[in-house]
């Protein structure tokens, strides 16, 4: 199932000349020969890569427990298929006859798209458990002197009427049907009176901000400290099929790696994609000591915490200054901003400052991009495991209802290098701790 | 677990002094009460008994219970009179009991 690497890359004689040059400086110098692979990828500028197929499993399959609903006829990072929006609102032939009772029930209804509690305050609606905030507060909706058309309108597909809106179409895009959506709007006619919350922290317009408190380089608070204490320098001393290891060339990790990691992503003109540090893994690995440490296996999340660990305090820096870099800036912040999923949200649509970042969806903060990066791979106390980014972004994809792509897509990687960029500056601080 | 037990206390202390010790193990703490996706119940598998002794005689114990989360962490203080050591001992529903040492100066 595992796809196997085929061809390493290639050294050219100019290389070769070079790494003479350097086999003897090392010679006159008596310090042992392996210490030269390392010194010629770093004057050559370029570490060897394995770049022949993919650097996560194919097929890709996501994890065990994830949701398995079919989400293909929706927009994706890779594909533009979801339902055209309507042009203009629809017309009311004749009048809504919803039930007020029935749509009670389906505005808390977590199994559809979160609820429209995840981000509305409906007055007493679902017993005013954790609404959100992410949109208005429609708890006096009923004396807005709203009509019927202009309600189911807003339900139906709010772009009619705002372009802009952060709210998913639903139903364009089939998550309710009409008759439904009738229901939703007789109820929130019924809106009369403002929410009554059972405590502070219930009123997502009080509720403070939550603070990560926890010290996450305490192995005895945060688990991921194993990975980089006994895991990864086991892996870095560990001898793989061509008879080395990470230690090999590595000796002092470190010092020589202690800023490397805070410069991912980085473009690769070889693989002609941005890589990041997990990716780069894989492929260095493949093509130095043999190891087949695909994107999510456990000893690749145990190295790449263990990189950036060592980066730890170093200032997020990526490169976004060559053409090429440039270039996948620019797609990565296209893809920022590019609606996906049934529930149609881009990523600027929940940590946008201008948009929903720093307000409550259900009981859930949503941070803006600028701090996103730097825990990452980050423990998770909910999931008892380590998430790298690219999870993370899989995940978001997932809960929006929208197809995620293998965790090596280069649509990760634009979207990584952008998201780096806008943490630029950040100092790392891994590996972190989140819910 | 494959994960060595975490044992934090000073090295060196005074006679008579009371000493924190925490400990942390890597465990699952399956409580027996979820489901798997075949909605077979999962069965429980935790550690239910803690120990610790110091040169043989015992300092604190404790039972566990399945609500307790995951990798338990206890901290708990002894009044230490005398160098030694400290033996630690996590008990299993399997049986498996994981065992640490540790040593104290006493000046």
């Amino acid at each position: 199932m595992l796809h196997p690497f085929r061809a390493l890359t290639k050294i050219s004689s100019r290389k070769q000349r070079l790494l003479a040059g350097v086999a003897l400086a090392i010679l006159a110098v008596s310090i042992a020969g392996l210490v030269g692979l390392q010194t010629r990828a770093q004057n050559a500028g370029l570490a060897p890569l394995a770049t022949d197929g993919p650097a996560s499993a194919r097929p890709w399959v996501r994890y065990t427990g994830w949701p398995t609903r079919d989400t293909s006829k929706f927009n994706s990072l890779t594909a533009i298929v979801s339902p055209p929006s309507p042009t203009a609102p629809r017309k009311l032939v004749r009048e809504l006859a919803g039930d007020p009772a029935a749509g009670q029930k389906l505005v808390a209804d977590r199994s559809r798209g979160g609820s429209c509690l995840a981000c509305h305050v409906m007055g007493s609606a679902g017993g005013a458990d954790l609404p959100g905030n992410v949109g208005p507060d429609l708890s006096e909706i009923g004396n807005a002197g709203r009509d019927d058309e202009w309600l189911f309108n807003y339900v139906n597909d709010a772009r009619v009427y705002n372009p802009e809106t952060v709210m998913p179409p639903w139903g364009t895009h089939g998550i309710f049907s009409e008759a439904e959506i009738g229901d939703i709007v007789a109820f929130l006619k019924t809106l009369k009176s403002l929410a009554r919350f059972k405590t502070a922290l219930d009123d997502p317009f009080k509720r403070p901000a939550p603070i990560e408190r926890r010290d996450n380089l305490d192995s005895m608070i945060n688990p991921a400290m194993w990975l980089v204490e006994e895991r990864a320098p086991a892996l870095w001393k560990a001898t793989g099929p061509s008879g080395q290891s990470c230690a090999s060339c590595h000796s002092a990790p470190a010092q020589s790696l202690r800023t490397w990691a805070a410069s991912m992503p980085k473009w690769e003109p070889r693989l002609n994609k941005a890589l990041g540090v997990e990716e780069f893994v894989t492929r260095h690995a493949k093509a130095t000591t043999g190891q087949s440490w695909l994107m999510q296996s456990e000893e690749n999340t145990a190295l790449s915490t263990y990189l950036r660990y060592l980066a730890n305090g170093a200032a997020i820096a990526p490169d976004t200054e060559s053409a090429q870099a440039k270039a996948a800036y620019k797609r990565g912040e296209a893809l920022s901003a590019r609606k996906i999923g049934a529930l149609n949200f881009s990523c600027a649509d929940c940590h946008g400052a201008d948009k929903s970042a720093s307000k409550w969806i259900r009981g859930q903060w949503l941070g803006e991009l600028r701090g996103q990066l730097d825990h990452f791979p980050t423990w998770r106390t909910s999931q008892q495991s380590v998430w790298d980014i690219r999870k993370r972004f899989q995940w978001c994809q997932v809960a929006i209802w929208a197809d995620d792509l293998p965790p090596d897509a280069p649509e990760y990687g634009d979207l990584e290098l952008y998201l780096a960029a806008q943490n630029a500056g950040r100092r790392l601080s891994v590996p972190g701790i989140r819910h | 677990m494959a994960e060595r037990p975490r044992i934090r206390l000073p090295k060196q202390a005074n006679k008579g002094e009371v000493v924190e010790i925490k400990t942390l193990l890597a465990h699952l703490m399956e409580s027996g009460q979820r489901k798997d996706s075949a909605g077979k119940i999962v069965p429980r598998k935790i550690i239910n008994r803690f120990a610790c002794a110091f040169n043989g005689k015992p300092v604190f114990e404790c039972e566990l219970e399945p609500a307790i989360a995951a990798n338990p962490y206890l901290q708990f203080s002894v009044k230490v009179e005398e160098s030694g050591v400290f033996t630690f001992n996590w008990t299993d529903d399997d049986g498996t009991v994981t065992t640490a040492e540790e040593r104290i100066t006493v000046v």
